[in-house]
């Protein structure tokens, strides 16, 4: 029955095959791309594209370090995101997969909706509540603690508020189905070798859900280096991070080449970290 | 070591809901005893073992291991270790972690753990260069393996067989049962084990508990099972067999007198020995093995005979198995040893006899 997929390059029928594909990754991903690269070395003048080749604007990436320190700064907001987000989400997982598994439907429908529901809609909603006069002092003062104790808005922990806030959704959902995923009678055999209930969440539970930490941490850092939303809302612009920078410096500063450099430099920082990442990760999991 | 039953369930009830999966079982199995569980799916006996384990609490009723009430007493900390259906090995340890897991939970030191891990090993005939591998790397026998000597490591007072083997092929099935059945002789460890294969149950256990329906229908040794089945169900259940209707006239302490409008019997009585205890005046089965009827003449003398027409023919290699039916429309099933000439042909009419000695007369109910 099974062929042996032993095809040639020559062969002209892979190439019509694979066209589709090749021509929707073309179209798609690597033109854009491109395009992003050859930016870099044009020039803007007076708000004009100039198709003049040089190295200037690599030069000012990297003379400047205040673009490295935004970068330094996006990536530290993203791991924070990521390490606060899985610390949250991982409870709640483990009991909606365990504790919930009745409501099992319901419980998908209202991750569904988080998903759908319009970040920017949230994200002034957590303004409305954390402003000086908003709900959140009100209550407190109500509680009889000294006026404007809440004064994080428009701070980095209000921008780490707000991407927890949107991006918790994604860890929830990959570790929850990682955990359901996970045979029941293995939690028995835990319970009936010994363990007591927190034991066999950390000898089997845990390391079995691996897989849908590592998920959800790489989703959620791409998605936070990506943030522009939460520090423009909620840190009040005040310490940009590299999406905001780049939409600046493409919008405002009209600097294209520029604002293409600074893109591809995160993306290539951000895929050099997923991949140390899962490096790190790789090896623990041949190393047990 | 105390006379009593290592294990005494008392009237235990498990409902789910509004369903009721146990319905009053009662059981007491002696020390070092090896006993099966077997009934068909739904009968309850995985819910009896998850009771004995401590997965679930019983509704009502006790459970006591060695005179010790297990009510509240979470898995954990009971003195019993259970094999799944599915072994349930952790597949992110190795054998070596899988087996001495019980161990490192009870806090014995790494190289105690390693030196009790290799004495395992030793016992289930598996290769030392195993323990580091992962389980997915071992066959699905060597799997069953190590899941017994994760089980095994602790020490424990019963070892719990939920159906272990089931998922195995016929032939591998064949060898882990003359496995189980050393193991347990090696250790002398009470094994408790569920299974729907009533043969592999005749095979391993010194009793066997028939379960139906969340009640306990029959409780004995194989042969009493099989020779002495305590109602039509587990008659069937045990095997292929003849239940044929007579009516009970007449009952003393020595014999029992009955009629049949087809069998013709010259004695046309029992001995009371053959009969089940709460057997009446009235209607009754006799329930006789398919290997015990014979072709006979119409004269012969033998106690039991009537005719009929043979009506299929099944050569099993070893056996020949027939179907033939009664002047009354009964269906029968003989077994005979295969032979090279068949003592009957498809579609003649014989004369079917068999002896009174391993026959059993039974109260009709559900089959």
């Amino acid at each position: 029955m099974d062929m042996e997929v032993s095809r040639s390059w020559r062969d002209p029928e892979l190439w019509v095959k694979a066209l589709p594909s090749v021509i929707l990754q073309t179209t798609c991903f690597l033109a854009p791309l491109v395009m992003t690269f050859v930016l870099t070395f044009q020039k803007t003048q007076n708000f004009q594209l100039n198709w003049t080749w040089n190295l200037a604007t690599w030069t000012d990436v990297f003379s400047k370090p205040h673009y490295w320190t935004i970068l330094g700064h996006t990536l530290v907001m993203a791991v924070a995101c990521v390490a606060v987000c899985i610390v949250i989400a991982l409870p709640i997982a483990y009991g909606l997969a365990t504790r919930f598994k009745r409501l099992d439907s319901e419980i998908k429908v209202l991750i569904t909706f988080a998903f759908i529901t319009d970040a920017t809609l949230k994200t002034f909603g957590w303004v409305l509540f954390l402003d000086k006069k908003g709900a959140a002092n009100y209550l407190l003062m109500q509680m009889g603690f000294p006026p404007e104790t809440v004064a994080f808005l428009f701070t980095d922990w209000a921008t780490l508020l707000g991407m927890v806030y949107n991006l918790l959704p994604f860890a929830i959902f990959t570790i929850y189905l990682s955990i359901d995923n996970i045979d029941r009678s293995l939690i028995l055999a835990a319970y009936d070798a010994g363990a007591g209930k927190f034991r066999a969440f950390w000898e089997v539970t845990l390391p079995l859900s691996r897989p849908g930490i590592w998920a959800g941490s790489v989703l959620i850092f791409l998605l936070g280096v990506g943030v522009f939303l939460e520090p423009k809302v909620l840190g009040g612009g005040k310490s940009p991070m590299s999406a905001e920078l780049i939409r600046q410096t493409f919008e405002t500063r009209v600097n294209w080449p520029l604002g293409a450099a600074l893109t591809l430099v995160l993306m290539a920082v951000a895929i050099f970290v997923v991949l140390l990442f899962s490096r790190v990760a790789g090896m623990r999991k041949a190393g047990q | 070591m105390t006379d009593g039953p290592i294990l005494s369930i008392t009237g235990v009830h498990k409902s789910y809901g509004a369903y009721p999966a146990l319905k009053g079982v009662s059981l007491d199995v002696r020390p070092g005893e090896f006993i099966a569980l077997v009934g068909p799916s739904g009968c309850g006996k995985t819910t009896l073992l998850k009771q004995i384990a401590g997965f679930e609490d019983t509704t009502s009723g006790t459970i006591r291991i060695e005179g010790q009430d297990m009510a509240g007493v979470p898995a954990a900390l009971r003195p019993t270790s259970m094999v799944f259906q599915k072994l349930a090995l952790f597949p992110h340890m190795t054998v070596a972690q899988n087996i001495g897991f019980p161990l490192k939970l009870r806090k014995v030191e790494p190289r105690a753990i390693a030196t009790q891990v290799e004495e395992m090993i030793r016992l289930m005939e598996l290769k030392p260069e195993y323990l580091t591998r992962y389980p997915r790397a071992l066959s699905g026998g060597e799997q069953q393996r190590v899941a017994l000597a994760r089980s095994m490591i602790s020490s424990p007072k019963l070892l719990l067989l939920d159906e272990p083997l089931s998922a195995l092929d016929v032939k591998l099935k064949k060898v882990l049962q003359a496995e189980l059945k050393r193991l347990h002789r090696s250790v002398g460890v009470t094994f408790v084990h569920v299974t729907h294969d009533l043969e592999e149950a005749m095979m391993l256990a010194d009793r066997i508990c028939v379960m139906r329906a969340g009640k306990i229908l029959q409780l004995g040794e194989p042969a009493d099972i099989y020779y002495r089945p305590a109602d039509p169900f587990v008659a069937g259940f045990i095997g292929e067999t003849n239940l044929m209707p007579i009516t009970v006239t007449g009952r003393n302490a020595d014999r029992v007198t009955y009629t049949s409008s087809e069998i013709a019997d010259a004695q046309a009585s029992l001995p009371a020995s053959l009969v089940a205890a709460d057997v009446g005046q009235g209607a009754a089965l006799m329930n006789v093995r398919p290997e015990l009827i014979r072709r006979c003449d119409k004269d012969a003398d033998v106690d039991c005979k009537l005719p009929a027409t043979v009506t299929e023919v099944f050569t099993k290699g070893g056996t020949v198995q027939y179907r033939a039916r009664s002047r009354q429309g009964h269906e029968l099933a003989i077994e005979i040893q295969g032979a090279s000439h068949l003592p009957m042909q498809l579609g003649e009419d014989v004369w079917l006899g068999w002896s009174k000695k391993e026959i059993w007369v039974l109260k009709p109910g559900e089959a």
